[in-house]
């Protein structure tokens, strides 16, 4: 029995797991981006940027380790940490 | 409550506000209040409970509230039939000097039962700059003229002496002055209506309708909540003004029916005008809250209950006096709106019956450009680019976001022709179209920004000035959801030119193609002059998905369109092209190799 | 066969029905029906006009032959694009603006034409499916600036290329909307010479002369709609006539016009969107006859059919036009006939907000098919007609003329299921309760119309067509305390005999701006041109002297606002400075009583934008004969009593119930009571009175 946490993402059994390939990622109930795969894109590089960009700003992907599926993205400066999205029943 | 006639009242109350509307657009006759549809009629109950919030900007349908209830607390035992107040004080409850609230008493057989309010963008309040976006206003008081509270009707008679001083502190006074008419006329008519509609049904049975109304929405709202599973989602915006980076933070937390929004974490209040009052911070909060979760409820009171908020005190979502907020609408309004759109959507995704009510961020960012200077026929003119009010829809579950199709909190806004913007000042569109790779990559992806460029034409002075409050050209703030990438950023160039020749012969269809030294500006007032020439390129949606999964043949389409360029086919899409048609294999072979990508590039974990 | 006449004969193409009208002096006014038969109207229109000569003892073509005029409304172009079945059309703009058409202003065309309702959802928002594609939009280098100056000329190479590439891509048709073209047309008509000599097979429309009015994305897409249908209304057009040619007749075929007039034929074919919605604006001329007839000058029009309560208002003598008309969810600029429609009708189902548990009423329709539960062919929700049935206002013996049964126990087991104990309630408080919201909502939607134009709806008459509008407007008349209620003989077929009251029509308009006042040697050079185009192709049709009209008009603003108001000019030709004042003046007047007191801005001044000729050709039109008006006794028709829903009394309460057809003018009939005649229902409400004039209308007075 799973339950859905996002467009990307299931609970079941107790964990967070990927809802493409249902492997696990993490405990549910608690942040779970630092157990994906991340890849980080700089923002100026992307096509549609302008030199005006920020040279730091980027676009994190994270990705599930198993299937490679795209779970989530979020646009951040270098030093802030990832946001958290927690589901807690 | 009898269901009929509440169904009756219920629809009626809507009428009101819907003839409200059409008489504020009538009498005031801009073009920011009609094309736009910068303004906002509501009805309130007797204590300044929001009854019913029309469809109008939605930013302004909790503060406008707040303004029924200050001018109640302010005028205690003056308040009179057939007064009329007037409120523009950002610290008291307006979310910035330019946006005028007129709010009036209702009252039915000596006894005041309602208050309407509303509120049109002026054409200029007095503020440094003309049009009231002062992006180098120092403080509040140099924004304009500002009021907490002010009778200008008094028992249906005319403060003339009120009226004169206000329109002695503003540019265009005979504008001004009829954009006070228009609010006038659209209180007198939601009088009237709701008079008639007591009269009609009688006042218990009136009153009785407004509570279920208010319940009504509290209760749907709660059980919307409960539907959903408990959580905390987070979002996060960037944005720079002059070098200087701000950050509005948001944590939404779920527990059983209610909701918390915490800014705990955003950045300190500015010295630039970007800053909110948390009036604007709550304003900017609920505009996206109403049509994204509450798109079958009643917009009023009931809405607002189950919800909380958290907004530190000298944060840039909660300035205190006397920083400068003239730009609040275009500034941290919007990344307080896009934060909880992002939220919002996010929590909706984990339950299967809304996770097609979800949207990307739509427009994060509004490219205010007021020109104004002496027009071709010789006049006066200041008047925004009403291309602001077009932005670009976010993606959604099921489909790309709508192409320059709006934004969240102002429903039904459009911009104005390109050739009524040419009659009305001296200037000459080169190009107006949508902006390729604008739209952020994804499954579905976010509706396409526009591009623009203006020179002047047949200006009396040669041309013109305007007031820059240009955000967003930094960072992007349209963030994708469910994985997909972030629309693209806004841009302002100013082209200068040094050729003396007549600019009339500049076809040019790219900024690249316009001759002169190209400078990007965001902040202040800049020339339009001679040979100058304005470029804007304003932000994409946010995508939905990953790019990956996007059907190649709709990418195709896209590139055939000159929406997306061949390179982000390639390196966003994982599409190979040739010969105008996908080529299947080595598209797969890409993709493949992009996925192991992602999960081979390891980096530093946070 | 008779001796020969001179009939009128005007067919109504409608989305369900053909309707026919036949007149001539003298004679009673013929109504023939048959059900329209797209996409292959012919039959229909054949069919309709049988029924109406069967009833007369002759055949088609007699009728045909001794047929003087022949008119027609049709929804054909409505449906080409309501069904996406028109030309692939290409589109060339100025280069620059090629994504004009399909970005809408923004969100304009994502939201325009829907409810508050689903505008309030935006995520389910979407632009309607362009009628051009992207890839067949191309930038010509051009351009032209707001005086009408060409400030680059046509590149011709470049034109001629997208034009070549276009007829590639395998379109059939070209639309062209450059810039400032309503000022000046040069580039557009050197582009359409270049398509000509390209390939002359292709239908081309160039927006300077489909939509000659500043707004480039209402222009665009007004000539995209005209290149989309063009090729079908053309060829509809020339069937028509040979049908008719072949059926016997020999004179001229006339085209109802969207704006309320008629073209001939050859005209009419080379603009579509003319024809678009000109079966509703044929309804509003035919209740403008009506009013006419009866002395209303001031008369607010309704029509209650299947789907849709449609209204319209007659101001002074004068039909209002629409401001920002669409078809579809498409823009067009064109003098549209305003019509305002919301989904109540008969049909309209009758359903429970599940989330709120509030009852509601349309906007779905159950249609002909299968129709209410009570027709019994198979309908499971109910309908408004099926709650007209529960509260004793339709007799389900003698439906449409005892041709068909009703079954109301159907309905009643349906209702009580799916209303009424939902909702808590009895049958009868449950339908009461429904009929309310129903009228309620048309009240509103009327108010909302008179109210936008700054109207007052107890300055008005209202005339109620249509089959169902007869058992609410006695309703909603009085709630609006409109002064009486017109009934009319002929409202089945209303748009039918509006066809027969049209005249010939003629459009023709100049933009630019002028200043008020402005020297009056500026005048004559608007004037005179279309003063010479307008004679000169009245005449042609054969229309001079008494039978020619010309009605002139400015359009004029304040200075910097965005509203615009078509004031008649009152004052004759040549213009002078005290002509100008006049002009002036009832603007100002005209301003103020639509937009309401304190919206004039005399501080800014006055521009002139628009000038126009409405140039009328005369036609004969139906001599309605009156009859003699006998005593007020009306007892002769009273033909039972049964227990109606009485909204005064909220209750069912015994009344009277009279057959129209047993009815004489200047019979007296109070309320309560229910009127029925061969094809619908009319009901009076507690202390209402109606009397049968002299036409056979029932008027009920409320005054």
């Amino acid at each position: 029995m799973s339950t859905r946490q996002s467009a990307t993402l299931i609970i079941s059994d107790g964990f967070t797991c990927c809802a493409k390939c249902s492997a696990s990622i993490g405990p549910a109930g608690q942040p779970w981006k630092h157990l994906t795969a991340v890849s980080v894109t700089k923002v100026s590089e992307l096509p549609g940027s302008t030199s005006s960009t920020h040279q730091s700003v980027e676009i994190r992907h994270f990705s599930c380790p198993k299937c490679s599926a795209l779970l989530d993205s979020e646009t951040a400066l270098p030093e802030d940490p990832f946001l958290d999205d927690v589901i807690s029943n | 409550m009898d269901p009929i006639t509440f169904s009756i009242i219920r629809h009626r109350l809507y009428r009101v506000v819907e003839e409200a509307v059409i008489t504020l657009k009538h009498v005031s006759g801009s073009a920011i209040t009609n094309e736009g549809h910068d303004l906002m009629v509501s009805l309130y109950e007797a204590d300044g409970t929001l009854l019913l919030g029309g469809v109008g900007f939605l930013h302004h349908l909790t503060s406008a509230a707040e303004a029924c209830k200050s001018i109640i607390r302010r005028f205690e035992g003056d308040v009179h039939e057939g007064d009329l107040f007037l409120l523009n004080d950002p610290f008291t409850a307006a979310l910035h000097t330019s946006d005028i609230y007129l709010v009036s008493p209702i009252h039915y057989k000596g006894e005041l039962i309602a208050w309407s309010a509303c509120f049109v963008h002026v054409y200029d309040i007095g503020a440094m700059n003309p049009g009231g976006f002062a992006p180098d206003a120092q403080d509040v008081f140099s924004e304009g003229f500002s009021s907490p509270g002010l009778k200008i009707v008094d028992r249906g008679n005319l403060r003339q002496d009120v009226w004169d001083t206000i329109l002695n502190m503003v540019r265009g006074p005979e504008m001004v002055a009829l954009d006070l008419r228009s609010m006038i006329a659209c209180n007198n008519v939601a009088k009237d209506r709701m008079v008639a509609l007591v009269e009609k049904y009688g006042l218990p049975t009136f009153q009785e309708t407004c509570k279920s109304l208010v319940a009504q929405s509290e209760s749907r709202l709660r059980e919307r909540l409960r539907e959903l599973p408990d959580g905390s989602w987070q979002s996060r915006q960037y944005f720079d003004v002059k070098g200087e980076v701000y950050k509005v933070l948001l944590k939404m937390t779920k527990v059983d029916d209610e909701l918390t929004f915490d800014f705990t974490g955003s950045s300190p209040q500015s010295k630039y005008s970007v800053n909110c009052t948390k009036w604007a911070s709550l304003g900017g909060l609920f505009a996206p809250l109403f049509p994204l979760l509450c798109y079958d409820i009643t917009w009023n009171e009931g809405v607002i209950r189950p919800i909380k908020v958290i907004a530190p005190e000298g944060s840039i979502v909660n300035c205190t006096k006397p920083s400068p907020v003239s730009v609040a609408t275009v500034g941290a309004i919007q990344s307080v709106n896009n934060a909880a759109c992002t939220t919002i959507a996010k929590m909706l995704a984990s339950h299967d019956k809304y996770a097609d009510q979800t949207s990307a961020v739509w427009h994060a960012n509004h490219f205010a450009v007021f020109m104004f200077g002496k027009n071709q026929k010789g006049g006066d003119s200041i008047g925004i680019l009403t291309e602001t009010f077009a932005g670009a829809g976010g993606a959604r579950t099921f489909a790309d976001g709508v192409d320059i199709g709006g934004e969240i909190p102002n429903p039904i806004s459009r911009m104005a022709n390109v050739e009524t913007v040419e009659a009305m000042f001296p200037v000459r569109y080169l190009f107006r179209r949508r902006l390729k790779d604008s739209g952020g990559g994804g499954e579905f992806r976010g509706g396409t920004g526009g591009e623009l460029a203006l020179i002047p034409h047949d200006a009396p002075d040669g041309g013109l000035n305007y007031v820059l409050s240009g955000k967003g050209s930094k960072f992007p703030q349209s963030e994708g959801l469910d994985g997909g990438n972030p629309g693209a950023i806004n841009d302002y160039v100013w082209v200068h030119s040094e050729d003396s020749k007549d600019g009339h012969d500049c076809f040019s269809q790219s900024l690249s193609a316009i001759p002169g030294e190209k400078e990007s500006i965001s902040w202040g007032v800049f020339p339009l002059m001679g040979n100058d020439a304005l470029y804007v390129r304003w932000n994409g949606g946010g995508g939905v998905g990953d790019s990956l999964d996007r059907i190649p043949g709709a990418v195709l389409t896209d590139v055939t369109n000159s929406l997306i360029s061949p390179e982000a086919a390639r390196e966003i899409y994982g599409v190979v092209i040739t010969d105008n048609q996908v080529d299947e294999v080595k598209t797969e072979e890409l993709r493949n190799s992009l996925r192991s990508e992602r999960i081979n590039k390891k980096v530093e974990q946070k | 066969m008779k001796t020969a006449k001179s009939y009128l004969v005007a067919t109504d193409v409608g989305g369900t029905c053909t309707d026919t009208v036949v007149f001539t002096v003298g004679e009673p006014v013929i109504l023939g029906k048959a059900l329209s038969t797209p996409p292959d109207f012919a039959t229909g229109v054949l069919d309709s006009i049988k029924s109406a000569a069967d009833q007369m003892g002759i055949t088609v073509s007699e009728l045909l032959a001794n047929t003087s005029l022949f008119v027609h409304g049709s929804t054909v172009v409505d449906n080409a694009i309501l069904t996406r079945d028109g030309a692939k059309v290409g589109l060339l703009t100025t280069e620059g603006f090629e994504d004009t058409l399909l970005v809408t202003r923004g969100g304009y065309g994502r939201w325009a034409g829907l409810t508050e309702e689903r505008m309030k959802n935006m995520v389910k928002t979407d632009r309607a499916k362009p009628l051009v594609e992207r890839n067949l939009i191309h930038g010509v280098p051009e351009r032209t600036d707001y005086k009408g100056s060409i400030i680059r000329e046509l590149d011709e190479s470049s034109a001629r290329e997208s034009i070549k590439k276009l007829i590639d891509d395998g379109v059939d048709a070209i639309a062209i909307s450059y810039l400032w073209s309503f000022y000046n047309q040069k580039n557009e008509i050197r582009t359409q010479e270049i398509i000509k000599e390209i390939n002359p097979q292709i239908y081309t429309s160039i927006s300077s002369n489909i939509a000659p009015t500043p707004g480039e994305y209402e222009r665009t897409s007004t000539t995209v709609i005209n290149a989309y249908a063009g090729e079908i209304a053309r060829q509809y057009i020339e069937n028509l006539a040979e049908l008719m040619k072949n059926n016997g007749y020999l004179g001229p075929v006339m085209i109802m016009q969207g704006y309320g007039g008629l073209l001939l034929a050859s005209e009419a074919s080379d603009r579509a969107i003319g024809m678009l919605e000109c079966g509703p604006a044929a309804g509003v001329i035919g209740s403008k006859a009506l009013g006419d007839l009866l002395n209303q000058k001031d008369v607010i029009a309704t029509d209650m059919g299947g789907t849709t309560f449609k209204v319209s208002v007659i101001q002074g003598g004068q039909i209002e036009y629409a401001r920002e008309p669409m078809i579809d969810r498409f823009h067009y600029t064109q003098p549209k006939i305003e019509v305002v429609s919301i989904g109540a009708g008969g049909g309209s189902i009758v359903w429970i907000e599940e989330e709120t548990k509030i009852p509601r009423v349309g906007p779905r329709s159950a249609g002909s098919r299968p129709g209410p539960v009570c027709y019994g062919m198979g309908g499971e929700e109910p309908t408004l007609t099926d709650v007209f049935m529960l509260i004793g206002y339709m007799d389900p013996n003698i439906f449409l003329g005892g041709s068909m049964n009703l079954d109301k126990e159907a309905a009643r087991k349906v209702f009580d299921a799916k209303i009424a104990k939902p909702l808590g309630l009895s049958v009868e408080e449950a339908a009461y309760g429904i009929f309310r919201i129903a009228t309620a909502q048309i009240t509103d939607l009327i108010r909302e119309i008179t109210v936008e134009r700054g109207l007052d709806p107890r300055d008005f008459v209202m005339h109620a067509f249509g089959g169902s509008c007869g058992m609410v407007s006695a309703t909603f008349g009085a709630e609006l305390g409109v002064k009486k209620i017109v009934i009319p003989y002929t409202a089945a077929v209303n748009c039918a005999f509006g066809l027969i009251s049209a005249d010939i029509v003629h459009e023709y308009s100049v933009v630019k701006t002028l200043q008020m006042p402005s020297p009056l040697s500026e005048f004559p050079p608007l004037f005179e041109p279309m003063r010479e185009k307008a004679l000169k192709t009245l005449a042609a049709e054969g229309f001079t002297g008494d039978q020619v009209v010309l009605d002139w008009s400015v359009d004029l603003r304040y200075s910097r606002q965005v509203h615009e108001v078509t004031t008649p000019l009152k004052a004759p030709l040549p213009l002078t400075s005290d002509g100008l004042e006049i002009l002036s003046r009832d603007f100002e007047s005209l301003y103020e009583r639509k937009y309401g007191k304190g919206s004039a801005f005399r501080e800014a001044g006055i521009e002139m934008t628009q000038f126009r000729l409405t140039a009328r050709g005369l036609l004969n039109h139906p001599d309605m004969s009156a009859a003699k008006t006998v005593g007020e006794d009306s007892s002769a028709a009273l033909t039972g009593r049964r227990k109606i829903f009485v909204e005064a009394k909220s209750a069912m309460i015994e009344s009277d119930i009279y057959d129209f057809t047993l009815l004489n003018p200047g019979n007296v009939i109070k309320g309560p009571a229910v009127i029925h005649t061969p094809i619908t229902t009319i009901v009076l409400q507690d202390n209402q009175k109606s009397v049968m004039d002299q036409y056979r209308n029932i008027i009920i007075e409320l005054g």
